[in-house]
């Protein structure tokens, strides 16, 4: 189980990495809300979940899994919060023709 | 399996040093809220693994709920702010 | 399907009551009345008693969690692939995608689910048009091809969808 448990949480790592390069290549803030979004639903996804595998059945592996559905909930929240303001400001998106 | 959370810990904290990079360079304000709000899902990942290196999940559970819960409010709460702001304002710099 | 003022509150402040005791973990008689007090003030205050009640979802709500994942799962491997090859091969671009659901709870749930999905993210919603911005063509095709759609209109039992 704990096997299981440990390629889980290095999976979740990979993405964590994934977007933090993201974050650093790509060229406005849409695209990086983009990365950001990957990190909060996939890295999370993986690692929490792994972390849950790891308790094993317990009350401690629901209290994971109530902080994983909180975080699924919340975060696209606050990532669509942040975009819309930038939106609205008129923040322009670059797109293929800018590069 | 310790070894492995140290090394867990320790990506995670680099990958924040990242994040970190966004949060100061800018450009726009906007990146740097992006950047707060990737530093502080990151934050709760790693307030979990440290519960599990002390085997005291449930007490940093409950930390990292709230922990979450502040931080919906308070990204909210500047996105709203710039939404609002940035109508009369520049806010590309 | 729209259920009663007093069922929503019951159901409220069930769900309330059993997080609260898997966060508190202590299961004698002080701590589970302060638990259900609290879960029934909570639900009280959030009941909305100018509509006509929460709307349920059917059973298959649990089918629709993991099925959300698979997807997620694929589209985060492809825009792992964008983000890392070294030529950067995206293309943002904007959707305006025009829903056929009708209820909230169903347009919240659709909104919710394509920013979840790596590579699309809502950024306005006005009733039954969303405005999508999209990495490439091939995650826009998410959002597009209403396969998410489907699966909430399954969910809240909605007609005129095939």
């Amino acid at each position: 189980m704990s096997w299981v448990a440990l390629g889980l949480i290095l999976v979740g790592l990979f993405f964590l990495f994934v977007a933090a390069v993201g974050v650093l290549r790509l060229p406005d803030v849409f695209t990086r809300s983009h990365a950001v979004s990957l990190t909060d639903s996939l890295g999370a996804f993986f690692v929490l979940g792994g972390l849950a595998l790891y308790q094993g059945f317990s009350t401690n592996l629901f209290k994971i899994l109530i902080v994983l559905v909180l975080l699924l909930l919340l975060n696209p929240v606050i990532s669509h919060a942040t975009v819309r303001a930038a939106f609205r400001c008129g923040l322009k998106p670059w797109s293929k023709e800018d590069a | 399996m310790k070894i492995f959370f140290l090394f867990v810990l320790i990506t995670i904290t680099l990958l924040i040093a990242v994040y970190l990079f966004r949060v100061i360079r800018g450009p726009t304000v906007f990146d740097r809220v992006l950047g707060l709000n990737g530093i502080s899902t990151k934050a709760i990942i790693l307030l979990v693994v440290i519960g599990t290196v002390y085997e005291r999940v449930d007490m940093f559970v409950d930390i990292s709920t709230g922990y979450a819960l502040v931080n919906l409010v308070g990204s909210l709460a500047i996105a709203k702010y710039l939404e609002e702001r940035g109508k009369s304002f520049d806010v590309s710099a | 399907m729209k259920s009663s003022i007093y069922q929503s509150l019951a159901i409220k402040t069930l769900s309330f009551f059993l997080i609260w005791l898997l966060l508190s973990q202590s299961f004698d008689l002080l701590h589970m009345g302060m638990g259900i007090l609290a879960a029934f003030g909570v639900a009280w205050f959030n009941t909305d008693r100018t509509a006509s009640g929460l709307t349920i979802p059917r059973l298959r709500i649990v089918w629709y969690f993991p099925w959300l994942v698979g997807r997620i799962i694929q589209s985060g491997f492809h825009l792992s692939v964008l983000i890392l090859h070294p030529a950067l091969p995206i293309d943002p671009k904007w959707i305006l995608h025009r829903t056929k659901l009708r209820t909230d709870a169903g347009i919240v749930l659709l909104g919710n689910s394509i920013t979840l999905t790596p590579g699309t993210i809502t950024v306005e919603v006005d009733s039954q048009n969303l405005l999508v911005h999209a990495m490439d063509d091939k995650s826009a095709d998410d959002v597009t091809s209403f396969r998410i759609e489907q699966q909430i209109a399954g969910l809240f039992g909605e007609k005129g969808m095939e």
